[in-house]
């Protein structure tokens, strides 16, 4: 031990003229280590490769739905870089942090690598024919009706495979499943529009109001509605686009909003009718259906129901009015309550009453091929999943691309239901919660080494099917593609209808050749064809114009408002951020790295609360507070945060996982695990907003890691990032 | 007692500085002399001289292995160079290609060697002997446009400009510095960036300093330095 007299400032300054001594002497070549490092040449090489120049191949982003084209860099046979493709409709050359990120799920350190079979706690890797035979021996003697097979959003060839197999199978348990999808929202645009997903036209509105929706974060295609909305900002004919959001809790959309009102939860709906009776007592012309629903919301309820003040409804009103054609959007905050239907219906009225369906709701291209389109995935395949699981009626139980054990609400059970099955299997990138609980783990190939097509759900341009294609060789030997463990699997059931194609690229050139002529390909010889869709990574379909069909509001009626809770006063708003979903991509660390926009917290949770509400409370920022629902408890840090409804706490999503490798396990909170089992009355999907909760301080306090603030963000009176405060700028563009 | 300890420390420090700076003002930055680096074994003994070595005039069938060489090109094996930042090394399967047609050497152990690599489809693990530190860009093409093909200067001169004379060495070994004083050295120098009546050298639009030179009303050769700005390499 070193002396106490012997003090760091001593202890620096040996250590200082040490450090010069060994930079100096390091000046001449001793960082070149000449004969130590090995350089490995190809054995045989393409003539296209030349180290040091990068070739470039088109694929799609795996990262999400959305279906951006992706145009990725590869040198030296690796991939290093992925970004947008240019000719795409979708993304036209851009793409979100997400799908940057993508790398990651590729190079990531915890992929299965190998095939895992359950031995008590462990898994032990056995050779793929024997998982194979071993698939063929569990099916063996049990009916189509006993085997589920759990999936997240597939479409195209995939879809077409997995359909074959199961009916191979005689079953019809495909339980398609997002944790965080707009299923709510589709069921209301089918009956208001006739049409589950309409394209938005941002770009054409003048005023977009959006109740929650987080289109620039989040929300169904973000890349192609930020583009949109640069355009609507810089304005059509001079008239800059004016947008503003109505949530309980600020997203980042809501940052960007001219005026950001805050409503009371749930209370979306109200203000949606309000102003539509608002907009009928000025003079627009209301349908029956609309005068009917609207009837008794006037301005003295709407205020005092969702807290948003006279003055901001008039100013709302008289916006709408004065700039046409507007564009109102119904989000995953209007949609995540027990009348999350009713309240998108409001909204969808409000689109109605304001004659933007067919202005700025536009029909859809309708998809020559019908039998691509997206399986769309909700909350309630999982809940009808987790009933026959419960009662046992499942023997077999795949799941693939989606991790319930995680992301289902904890009131569920899902893990304990999913032990009745007596033979998971998994087919798995990494092992998450739920790759744990099976019996089976078949690892995959990543989404930049495996075949494969995607139709996306929003079709932003026109009708289109996304090529999927390595960018380089298999970075493991022992993982398989989706398409070729199905194909495999589908020949123990059919192998002479399958017999063809030896593999799944085989089965993908084959079905697209096919139909060359549909596919634009039409006079060009085959491999013509097949190099160019591959070199364009899109297939352009001249689909025809879908229709939208504009329905009645009949019998459109809000429920009361639910008294309060006594016991747990305050909402639950699970937040879904930009960069982590509902965590399926937490375990990449530019993800957990990148700061939240809104509070730029990293590689943590934290529960946000008002500061009022705090201040009542006696919470500080780095409390750590505990928030209780009557399904279970979860703790993280508190957040003081202007931008949420003073009776509400708000907890991101995607955090706290227990598995899923090194960078995912042990970071944050799972709120998922607190969320009651409460569901939309009419969709029967999960209102991921009904959960209440009290909060209470436990007692300890942590120093909050994120860049804002005076930790992160001192600047020692350097002038670097100049501030002023908001009364000092014109806020909005609003009249 | 402990004030002297820790003034024995601080001396300590300071002697071995002083030391190390003095050893390293000897060296010569400065320079294009040789600086040989230490010997590399290699895991076939490659010799170079044979292949890029003079041919010997006095032996027209060129078969002693020890006087005389095939002249053949560096660029001929080394051909990522012209085209990338990066040399790269050849590829097993260009080795193949001739030495499968030479059955005259076909038996001798090197090449008995290199076959075994090829059956097995495995690259030869060769050591890196011309290294730079990872913050150094090093762009091969460009020296190689303009020095080979705008200057018609011989593939082995320009390349023996960093690499030696590699016609005579068996496994290459690095005989200049590589440091960045050693690159200031030819930089330096003013270079000829217009040939007769001012024409620029290869049509280049790039000029030193980002600027075209005034041009000389004698009409004769303009000269600039090399590049000045950091990132050139440092990127």
């Amino acid at each position: 031990m070193i002396d106490s007299s012997f003090d760091r400032r001593d202890f620096l300054k040996v250590m200082g003229w040490g450090g010069a001594a060994v930079a100096l002497s390091g000046c001449g070549n001793t960082s070149i280590e000449d004969g130590k490092e090995t350089v490995v040449s190809y054995v045989e090489a393409a003539d296209y490769v030349i180290p040091g120049v990068s070739v470039y191949y088109n694929s799609t982003c795996a990262q999400c739905d959305a279906g951006c084209n992706i145009n990725g860099r590869v040198r030296e046979g690796r991939v290093l870089k992925l970004e947008g493709n240019a000719a795409s409709g979708i993304n036209r050359g851009k793409m979100c942090g997400l799908g940057q990120a993508g790398v990651q799920h590729h190079y990531n350190p915890d992929r299965v690598r190998e095939p895992l079979l359950r031995n008590g706690d462990r898994g032990e890797a056995i050779a793929w024919d024997k998982a194979y035979a071993l698939i063929a021996e569990k099916l063996n003697g049990v009916s189509g009706d006993e085997v589920a097979f759990l999936s997240g959003g597939v479409s195209g060839h995939l879809k077409v495979l997995l359909g074959n197999y199961l009916e191979s199978l005689g079953s019809k348990n495909h339980f398609v499943y997002e944790a965080v999808s707009p299923a709510v929202v589709r069921a209301a645009n089918k009956k208001a529009y006739g049409n589950e997903m309409p394209r938005f036209s941002i770009n054409k509105a003048k005023v977009v109001l959006s109740f929650g929706a987080d289109f620039l974060g989040s929300w169904v295609s973000p890349v192609h509605f930020s583009q949109q909305y640069a355009q609507f900002r810089k304005g059509v004919n001079g008239q800059r686009g004016v947008l503003v959001q109505v949530e309980s809790k600020m997203t980042l959309t809501g940052a960007n909003a001219d005026r950001w009102l805050v409503v009371r939860p749930g209370t979306e709906g109200v203000l949606a009718l309000g102003i539509i009776n608002a907009l009928g007592a000025s003079g627009v012309a209301l349908s029956g259906d609309a005068a009917a629903a609207s009837q008794g919301y006037d301005k003295a309820r709407v205020t005092s129901e969702t807290g948003v003040s006279a003055e901001h409804l008039d100013k709302l009103v008289a916006l709408l009015k004065e700039r046409t054609p507007s564009l109102v959007l119904a989000g995953s905050a209007a949609e995540g309550y027990a009348h999350g239907s009713q309240n998108a219906a409001a909204i969808n009225l409000l689109n109605q009453v304001l004659g933007n369906v067919g202005k700025t709701i536009e029909a859809p291209a309708v998809l020559p091929f019908p039998q691509m389109a997206p399986a769309k995935g909700s909350s309630l395949a999982l809940k009808s999943l987790n009933e026959g699981l419960a009662a046992g009626k499942y023997k077999v139980l795949f799941t693939y691309g989606a991790n319930p054990v995680f992301t289902a609400p904890g009131s569920m059970k899902f893990k304990d239901s999913m032990g009745k099955a007596a033979f998971k299997v998994a087919f798995a990138h990494y092992l998450d919660e739920t790759a744990l609980q099976a019996d089976l783990v078949l690892p995959l190939d990543s989404a930049l080494e495996d075949w494969g097509t995607q139709v996306p759900e929003y079709l932003a341009d026109g009708a289109q099917i996304n090529i999927q294609q390595p960018l380089m060789e298999k970075l493991h030997p022992e993982t398989r593609g989706m398409g070729d463990v199905l194909l495999a699997l589908i020949k123990q059931r059919q192998a002479d209808a399958y017999k063809g194609f030896e593999d799944y690229y085989s089965y993908l050139r084959s079905a697209l050749l096919q139909n060359k002529g549909a596919l634009g390909g039409g006079g060009s010889d085959d491999d013509t064809f097949w190099d160019a869709t591959l070199t364009s990574g899109i297939i352009k379909l001249a689909g025809a114009a879908g229709t939208l069909s504009a329905s009645s509001a009949a019998g459109l009626k809000l429920p009361e408002a639910a008294a309060a809770d006594a016991q747990f006063p305050m909402h639950l708003i699970p937040s879904v951020t930009a960069n982590l979903r509902d965590g399926r991509h937490a375990n990449q660390p530019w993800l957990q790295e990148s700061p939240d926009p809104l509070t730029t917290i990293v590689w943590d949770s934290w529960v946000e609360i008002h500061p009022k509400k705090a201040a009542q409370m006696g919470i500080v920022e780095g409390d750590i507070v505990e928030v209780a629902s009557k399904t279970g408890t979860i703790k993280a840090q508190a957040y003081l945060f202007p931008g949420i409804h003073p009776d509400a706490v708000s907890i991101p999503l995607g955090r706290g996982h227990e598995a899923m490798g090194r960078y995912a396990k042990g970071f944050g909170v799972n709120p998922f695990q607190i969320l009651d089992a409460v569901y939309d009355q009419e969709t029967g999907e999960l209102a991921m907003h009904e959960t209440r909760v009290k909060i209470s301080k436990v007692g300890q306090r942590v120093i909050v890691v994120k860049d804002e603030g005076v930790i992160g963000g001192k600047q020692d009176g350097r002038r670097i990032a100049l501030s002023k405060t908001t009364d000092q700028v014109k806020l909005s563009e609003e009249i | 007692m402990h004030r002297i300890l820790r003034l024995s420390f601080f001396l300590m420090g300071l002697l071995v500085a002083a030391g190390s700076h003095a050893a390293d003002a000897q060296k010569p930055t400065l320079t294009t002399e040789d600086s040989l680096g230490p010997q590399v074994t290699q895991p076939i003994e490659f010799p170079h001289y044979r292949h890029a070595g003079l041919r010997n005039p006095n032996d027209p069938t060129n078969s002693d292995p020890n006087k005389g060489g095939m002249e053949i090109d560096c660029q001929y094996c080394h051909t990522y160079a012209r085209r990338s930042a990066v040399a790269g090394i050849p590829p097993l399967q260009k080795c193949i290609g001739c030495h499968q047609n030479i059955e005259s050497v076909r038996q001798k152990p090197r090449i008995v060697e290199l076959f075994k690599y090829w059956d097995a489809k495995k690259a030869v693990p060769w050591k890196k002997v011309h290294d730079l530190p990872d913050f150094v860009r090093f762009n091969h093409e460009r020296h190689i446009k303009r020095f080979i093909e705008q200057q018609n200067r011989p593939t082995q001169e320009a390349c023996g400009y960093c690499h030696g004379d590699v016609k005579e060495m068996t496994v290459a070994r690095r005989s200049k510095p590589l440091t960045m004083g050693w690159c200031a050295s030819c930089h330096q120098k003013e270079h000829p960036v217009t040939g007769e009546g001012g024409a620029p050298i290869g049509n280049q639009a790039y000029w030193y300093k980002f600027q075209k030179p005034a041009a000389d009303k004698s009409g004769g050769e303009i000269k600039a330095q090399g590049p000045n700005d950091c990132w050139h390499c440092h990127k």
